[in-house]
Formats: structure tokens, sequence, C-alpha cells
């Protein structure tokens, strides 16, 4: 099974894994040019990412150690996010009763996203989980998980 | 009210977040004074922003939420200071704003959550080619956005007519979809797509995946 972990807190060792680490890395931002759709499909314009991008597509699951800031997804993930755009063409289908992008790659990983921190109201970590849910349920992830750190068990995802 | 606008949009000037704030700003009698989130360092435009009566973020849609770099600027954010008030304008490429909902929730909350008052999010879908249309055919978005800004310099609110005018459509009706599905069947929809590939000689890369 192949894994990526994308981490912006925490120390966990789990073995046989790729891990990009935000809590040292800082995502170039997206510049919104269209180059990754119009000129190199399937290629941003920056590099940064590109080891990452080879391990994320081929990966089986993606785990995200995500921190919550003010309620949300930090700048850097939201920035990671923006930049999976490559990943999908810039056709659209209306098969599921609303506008999506047609996958570029043939399947996507799992995902399971935990957090880590407070929010400042029930209603609020319900927008917070429903946001990623529905992001990567665009991004045609299958298996789609997101939970408080705290039901984190490294046995289960060894 | 003294209302900074920040344009989110990393394209800065060059994008159509631009042109919705400068159709916003366009008749007012004062027009307000307008920020770039690409160009300032996030903590010195949250100070800065301190100065002013309201703030109104004007921004794409990025993955069903803001940019990260509104994010980066959202996370150097400060409460409010007294009676200061928050508002959103969001464009989107998606023509459904049902896909703005989660994102409008959040700045809901972030809004309550920062003690600001909240003016409300205006989100408008189908415009990712604003930019590249003839002025006709951007005469009645124009006219729209000029009486948004004029009547939020009156009053200090967003017309709750143009907020649901442009809110439509929320979801695709039954003949939307089937109209859509059919450009997407006969592959009319991919046409303009096309045209770009080929004017960067990328046509024969389209569908590439280069990362497996
Ligand atoms: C990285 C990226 C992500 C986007 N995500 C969405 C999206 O989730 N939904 C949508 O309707 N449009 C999406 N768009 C389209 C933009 O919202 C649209 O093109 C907008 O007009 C760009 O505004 P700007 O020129 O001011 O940057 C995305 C564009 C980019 C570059």
């Amino acid at each position: 099974m192949k894994t990526v972990i994308i981490k912006e807190y925490g120390d966990f060792t789990i073995p046989d894994t790729y891990v990009l680490d935000l809590t040292q890395v800082t995502v170039k931002d997206c510049l919104g040019c269209w180059t990754c759709w119009w000129k190199t499909p399937g290629r941003c314009v920056h590099k940064d990412l590109d080891e990452f991008y080879t391990k994320y597509v081929n990966a089986d699951k993606v785990i995200i150690f995500s921190k919550v800031t003010r309620g949300f997804v930090s700048g850097n993930l939201k920035t990671l996010f923006d930049r999976s755009i490559p990943h999908y063409l810039p056709y659209t289908t209306y098969t599921t009763g609303e506008t999506m992008h047609v996958p570029r790659y043939e399947r996507y990983p799992d995902v399971e996203v935990y957090y880590q921190g407070e929010f400042a109201s029930e209603e609020g970590r319900k927008v917070y989980e429903d946001y990623i849910c529905r992001t990567f349920y665009q991004f045609y992830f299958k298996g789609i998980s997101v939970k408080p750190i705290n039901d984190f068990c490294l046995e289960e995802v060894i | 009210m003294n209302t900074i606008i920040l344009n989110g949009s990393p394209k800065g000037t060059k994008g159509n977040s631009e042109i919705f704030a400068r159709q916003f700003i366009k008749t007012m009698k004062h027009p307000c004074e307008v920020k770039y989130i690409a160009k300032e360092n996030p903590q010195q435009l949250a100070e800065f922003v301190r100065n002013f009566d309201a703030i109104i973020i004007v921004m794409p849609l990025y993955v069903h939420a803001m940019p990260g770099i509104v994010m980066k600027f959202i996370e150097q954010l400060r409460p409010a200071k007294k009676g200061q008030a928050i508002g959103f304008i969001i464009q989107a490429g998606f023509p459904e704003t049902a896909h703005e909902r989660y994102i409008e929730n959040y700045l809901r909350l972030l809004a309550q959550e920062l003690n600001y008052t909240y003016l409300g999010t205006v989100c408008k879908g189908e415009a990712a080619g604003t930019y590249m249309k003839p002025e006709f055919m951007n005469k009645k978005l124009f006219k729209q956005l000029n009486h948004l800004g004029r009547i939020y310099e009156q009053t200090g609110a967003f017309d709750k007519g143009i907020k649901e005018k442009f809110g439509h459509p929320y979801k695709l009706s039954k003949f939307q979809l089937i109209f859509l599905q059919q450009l997407e069947q006969t592959g009319i929809g991919k046409i303009g797509w096309h045209k770009f590939l080929k004017a960067n000689n990328a046509y024969d890369q389209r569908l590439d995946r280069p990362f497996l």
C-alpha cells in the first residue's frame, strides 16, 4: 500500500510513507495562470511539487494532519488544494446533476484527514468537515474521512 | 463608510476580480481604495485595514473556497475594532452558486468570531470568461455591479435584489442540465478549451498524465 502523508503538526513516524512536511515547506501559491491546462497540460508552472505530485497521484491513501486555522484549513494547505487543479481536465461534466471537472487520471487515492485545533462552535466544526469532504468528493477521491486527531489510531493506518 | 476593497485574486490587476472591483466602485461618488492581497504582506495588510470602517474582499472561488493567499491574509486578520464591518464578493467559473455555499458558511462564522458586522457574501457564477468578453457582452453585469456599488455607498449594505440575481442559478435546473449534457456529449463544450490548447501548441498533450 502506497501512503502519502501531509502534515502540519505532530511527529508521526509511519513506515514506508512519503511525507510532505508543511511545518517545513511553504508551497508556492497558485498564480491562476492556467499553464497547467492550456500550455503544459497536467503540469504546474511551479516545479516545487513535482516529486510530491508523483507520489500523490500514484498513492492508495493520503493522510492529512491538518492544523485548524481560524476555523478553516491553513493558507498553506489551501494553496496545496488549489494546486491540485492540474490533476483534472478543463472539461466539465454534469452527470452528477452539478458541474464537475473531468478527471485527468484513472484513479485517485483515498483520503483521511485528522485535524488538530479548536472551533468556536459545533457549527464551525461542521463547516470545516463539510468543506473538506466536499473538496475531495469533487476531486474524485473514493474513501473520504475527516476526524479529530484524538480518533487517530496508528495501527489502523498501517 | 470608509471602505477598503481587497482584491483577493492571485492575478491581481489582470483578473476578473479586478473587473468586478472596478465596476463596483465605478459610479460611486467617492470610489473606495483598492489593495491587492497578492502584492501585500498579509500581516501589514491586516494592520492597515484596521483604519477602515469596512472591508470588502473581492475574490475568485478557488477549489470551493478562497484562494490560498486570501486564507493567509485571514490568518492575520485581527478582531474587529468597534463597529467594523466585513463583506465578500465572490465570482466563480461554474454557473451554479451552490458551489459557494461552503465558503459562505465559513465567512459568516468568521465575521461572527472576529466580531465584525457581517455585510454578507455576494456570489456570481459563470464569471471565468469575463475578462475575455467584448464590452457589450458584459454590459448587463457591469450595470449590476455599478448599482451594487452605488447602493453600497449610500446605505452601507449589499443590494438584496442584485445579490439574489447574481445568485441564480443556485442549482442547475433540469432544463439547464439537459442542455449542458448535450454540449458535453456533442463535444461542443470542449471547443473553447481546444482553441486555447491549439494556440499554445499543446493540443496533442491535452490528456497527458505527467505524474504517473
Ligand atoms: C486553482 C483554481 C481553482 C478554481 N476553483 C474553482 C471552483 O472550485 N469553482 C469554480 O466555480 N471556479 C473555480 N475556479 C475558477 C475561478 O473562480 C474563475 O476563473 C475566476 O473568474 C477567476 O478570477 P480572477 O481572474 O480574478 O482570478 C478556479 C480557478 C483556479 C485557478
